[in-house]
């Protein structure tokens, strides 16, 4: 589940490019090319892009203008409903750096704040919050003093029963107000604010728990926060990595991208077998077959503390968040663009099933033992000679062989 | 010419520059980060002023005096730094143009030996900006002519050529040739790394490879490489090598980075107190080699069995004598000719590379005893990677290790005869599968839990097919054997239900409409269970009747789903015939068990 919304703020750094329109953000490209190409391409070209919510937060004059409060009854309150019915949730901001994330999120008063507020349910429940914030594919622990000289040091783990965690990140129930850290380097770092929710209920008479979580996301910056990849994991279009100390990266892009492709082939080879599957694999999401391959790069921190509302049964919100001026046309255009493949960026493991000729051929025999049986069944009756006590028989000698039968062929 | 000291002020402010750029320039502020870069080209610019104008240079350069060649070839280096400092900056017209200059200044000259390295660098670096502008063909050009500069300069001359420092130094501060011929080989090697990428981009995959595969082996024999590092980069291009089923080139990056990757341990670092953070690091590095060991023999057997398998997936005793012949001969030219291009390492090294690889085969097993061989080094390397990543802790890494065994068991049981035997096997996936199953919380694991649910339904199926084959062997079906089908029978669906029942929301509503990429295993999963309800034995008719009911319904929900969304038929045409047919047949069968069952009524 993914819903998108573009929220527009700061209108500084030349004329406004964006235009909103109910459920499609516009980009007009104005940028005249003064390189090589000559006068001729100056033409303006509109963009498109279709999210499930577009919002207009420039000038709080202007009618269409959404305030905080409007984008958090739409977006807000789904997570929380949500919440409440046991889903994960996970809702990102993404984009430029000064294009209003932290502001959307943590403003004056932003998603986090509010979901804090509205978090009070008369069921029976406890509520759990940790904040942190991951910079350098570090971690740091967000609701507590930390040793000055080296607050980066949690190390992230997986509990079999409890999940992702972070060693040594503290947790407060609901009602403690602990002294936060300015999250101050936000345009180079994320903000994962989490809400584990607990509710008491009862189930067939037995006391039951439903359990969920929300991650409330402030990516870093979009110039350097692809979420799916590590650092420098992915170079911007196809620059030349300088440095041979990135030949790894090189080289584990060229094995993952293999086996994209063989897997993809070897799903096709099983479809040319007539066992037809449904081989339509978006680009970015590795394909069904197990994964023939180990690449020794991990996942980014911060993927790997979301995994487990990346997939399944959890509902993913992606705001992104752009400025209208021209000067900010590149960014805003790879924002949209990203934003609008976000569903591929989830790696998400799949169910690998084997191709089940076996099956199939022993169901295809024992078919056409079916139709043989009954077809001669069909003729006695219309024949008087046959005895309903042969045909007894007959049944009992068909289901025997039905049960011996099937293995040899 | 310049006078003496005017020439070593030159030479002074040269060096400062180069240290402003590569030293100075990594502190500078975040505010200012071209800063120190600014302050080495403002110091270039004024080398160049002082080395007088390019067109007098060139004009004079033009009757080859002596004074006259030396001056423009130190113009080009001034050009050559001012063109990377420009691309640093990311000024990158001006910076093209630097280069540019300082190709055009080298040009008649660049087989010589106090040209080519400069040459072969500003070459480098017009790729990297062609790059940078997304032109990659152009960049190849580049590229791809510094490497052929680099073949013809050695094929012609070879001696170790100047670095381009060197036209900036004293007489007392040349270098060695030894230091001369690192550097250029160094040189060279980003032009194979670059040239790497640009195939990368160019989707030239079998070619970047290539030479990735020449950028670790020149690291290897230039020492320029970090053990550690160069191990894991070695161990991952092994797996690209995988997906080409090209297992000697695999084997072969494998055991180079366990021999470099060992000689990481006995190379104390430097700083003497190493930190626990640093030894749990070296660990994990050994852990994921040993997986990427583990995929290897995983992949070897797989490949193995695809290639004598028989239509049903049985071994194929005609295909496996004719593989057989068909090995002895052709086996050995064939390798040793590929293998001359993919070796690393020199003598030393190479024997103990050579070594390691011994302990595997890296030629498809073709009988139990050989695939045992395989499975052996794989089931070793299964417990090396368990001994990092636990399961407490690394959950998803743990599972993927398990998952691997489990895989290893079950192409093992392919080339095992012995039906009780088999299953045995089988027995052993179940038993490490299911316990990782039962502690897993399906809230943080839920796509994993699913993968287990799905592997264990079909283990337990295959187990009891091989009791179904090890009955119809027997004169008459013991009860035993019978109980033991149908309790495997059952298990087999219980996880296939705990499978369907994982896609149901949190209101424990089956989805109406599946998702894309569980539409197929959850359409599997209800067939097999069909197929279960009608393989269970039993004596008593009214049971019998009851699951054939069962049965039925599981094939009608594949009919119904997909006459729901005709869009799911594709991803299951053969299953969704199959249970058209089950659904046409089924009712009459069970009316024909009725009738029996009550032949008075």
């Amino acid at each position: 589940d993914l819903i998108i919304q573009v929220a527009l703020k700061n209108a500084e750094g030349g004329r406004i490019i964006v235009e909103v329109d109910e459920k499609v953000a516009k980009v007009r490209n104005i940028k005249v090319d003064n390189r090589l190409e000559g006068p001729w391409d100056t033409t303006e070209k509109i963009v498109a892009f279709g999210f499930d919510f577009c919002y207009w937060s420039v000038d709080p004059e202007d009618p269409k203008y959404a305030s905080q409060e409007v984008v958090f009854q739409d977006l807000g309150t789904s997570v929380l409903s949500g919440a409440f019915k046991g889903y994960n949730i996970c809702l990102f901001a993404y984009g430029q750096t000064g294009s209003g994330k932290t502001y959307t999120m943590m403003g004056t008063p932003g998603i986090f704040s509010r979901e804090d507020d509205y978090s009070e349910q008369p069921a029976s429940c406890r509520v759990e919050v940790s904040f942190l914030e991951i910079y350098n594919e570090r971690v740091r622990d967000l609701l507590k003093q930390s040793n000055q000289k080296k607050p980066y040091t949690l190390r992230v783990r997986e509990h079999p029963e409890t999940g992702p965690y972070v060693q040594g990140e503290s947790e407060f129930l609901h009602g403690i107000t602990a002294a936060t850290h300015v999250h101050d380097a936000s345009s180079r770092s994320h903000a994962i604010f989490t809400i584990q929710y607990t509710q008491a209920i009862l189930e067939n008479n037995l006391p039951s728990e439903i359990a969920s979580k929300i991650n409330l996301v402030d990516l870093a910056g979009s110039e350097r926060a692809d979420p799916s990849y590590c650092k420098d994991r992915i170079t911007e279009g196809a620059n030349i990595n300088k440095s041979l100390v990135t030949l790894g990266i090189v080289i584990s892009t060229l094995a993952q991208n293999s086996q994209m492709f063989s897997s993809c082939q070897s799903i096709n080879s099983i479809t040319s077998e007539g066992d037809n599957h449904a081989s339509s694999h978006s680009p970015g999401s590795v394909s069904g077959t197990r994964r023939q391959a180990y690449i020794p790069y991990r996942d980014s921190i911060l993927t790997w503390l979301l995994k487990d509302s990346l997939g399944g049964n959890s509902k993913t919100i992606m705001i992104a968040t752009i400025s209208p001026a021209s000067s900010s046309y590149n960014e805003t255009m790879s924002t949209l663009r990203y934003a609008s493949n976000a569903k591929n960026i989830i790696n998400k493991p799949r169910v690998n099933e084997d191709a089940n000729v076996k099956l199939i051929r022993e169901l295809r025999e024992e078919i056409d033992r079916l139709k043989t049986m009954l077809m001669s069944f069909e003729l006695r009756n219309s024949s008087p000679s046959w005895s309903d006590d042969r045909d007894g028989n007959l049944t009992e000698l068909v289901l025997q062989n039905e049960m011996k039968v099937g293995i040899f062929y | 010419m310049a006078a003496p000291a005017g020439w070593a002020s030159l030479c002074e402010k040269f060096r400062s520059s180069l240290s402003l750029s590569n030293v100075e320039s990594k502190k500078d502020p975040e505010n200012e980060p071209y800063r120190s870069k600014y302050g080495a080209r403002e110091l270039l610019e004024e080398i160049r002023q002082l080395l007088g104008s390019e067109e007098a240079a060139e004009a004079e350069g033009a009757p080859a005096g002596e004074a006259a060649a030396l001056r423009a070839v130190r113009l080009a280096v001034v050009e050559y730094e001012l063109g990377v400092n420009h691309t640093d900056t990311e000024e990158l017209s001006a910076g093209e143009e630097h280069l540019l200059k300082c190709t055009r200044l080298l040009e008649r000259h660049r087989l010589s030996r106090d040209c080519v390295s400069l040459y072969i660098q500003a070459q480098n670096n017009l790729g990297i900006l062609w790059s940078e502008r997304g032109e990659i063909k152009t960049a190849q050009t580049y590229l791809e002519s510094a490497e052929a500069l680099y073949n013809q300069y050695m094929k012609e001359n070879g001696n170790p050529p100047l670095d381009p420092n060197e036209h900036f130094m004293a007489e007392e501060e040349k270098l060695t040739d030894q230091e001369r011929s690192k550097r250029f080989e160094k040189a060279y090697t980003h032009t194979l790394y670059y040239l790497a990428q640009v195939y990368q981009h160019l989707e030239m995959i079998e070619k970047a490879a290539q030479y990735c595969h020449t950028t670790l082996k020149r690291q290897l024999e230039y020492s320029g490489y970090y053990p550690v590092e160069w191990a894991l980069n070695a161990a991952t291009l092994s797996q690209y090598y995988l997906t080409k089923q090209c297992f000697m080139e695999s084997r072969h990056c494998l055991a180079a980075a366990n021999v470099i990757f060992s000689q990481a341990g006995q190379v104390p670092s430097s700083e003497d107190n190493e930190t626990e953070q640093d030894q749990q690091d070296l660990r994990q590095r050994k852990a994921e080699i040993a997986r990427c060991w583990i995929k290897y023999c995983l992949t070897l057997l797989q490949s193995a069995r695809k290639s004598l398998e028989d239509n049903i997936g049985e071994l194929d005793p005609d295909r496996q004598s004719e593989l057989k012949a068909q090995r002895k001969k052709e086996e050995d030219e064939k390798e040793k000719g590929r293998k001359k291009a993919v070796l690393f390492g020199t003598s030393d090294l190479c024997d103990s590379i050579l070594a390691t690889e011994e302990k595997v085969s890296c030629i498809c097993p073709l009988d139990f005893q050989e695939a045992r061989e395989v499975f052996l080094v794989g089931q070793n390397y299964v417990h090396e990677a368990k001994e990092f990543f636990q399961f407490d802790g690394y959950v998803t890494d743990h599972i993927e290790i398990v998952q691997d065994h489990s895989a290893l068991f079950k192409v093992l049981a392919f080339f095992e005869e012995d039906y009780e035997r088999r299953c045995k096997m089988h027995k052993r996936r179940i038993d490490m599968l299911e316990p990782m199953y039962v502690d897993l919380n399906p809230q943080y694991y839920l796509l994993i839990s699913r993968q287990l649910q799905f592997e264990l339904a079909d283990t337990y199926y295959e187990m009891m097919d091989l009791k179904v084959a090890i009955g119809n062997r027997l004169e008459e079906l013991d009860s035993h054997t019978r109980k033991k089908i149908n309790s495997l029978a059952q298990l087999a669906v219980k996880y296939y239900e705990l499978f369907l029942d994982s896609l149901r929301n949190p209101d424990k509503i089956f989805p109406e409409k599946l998702e894309d990429d569980v539409l197929r295993p959850a359409m599997v999963a209800k067939f097999h269970i069909a197929r279960l309800y009608g393989k269970l034995i039993t004596s008593d008719g009214k049971k019998q009747l009851e699951n054939m009911q069962t049965s039925l319904e599981y094939y009608t929900f594949l009919v119904d789903y997909c006459e729901k969304h005709p869009e799911a038929v594709q991803a299951i045409e053969t299953e969704l015939e199959l249970s058209k047919e089950m659904v046409g047949l089924l009712p009459t069968r069970m009316e024909r068990l009725k009738a029996k069952l009550s032949p008075f009524s």
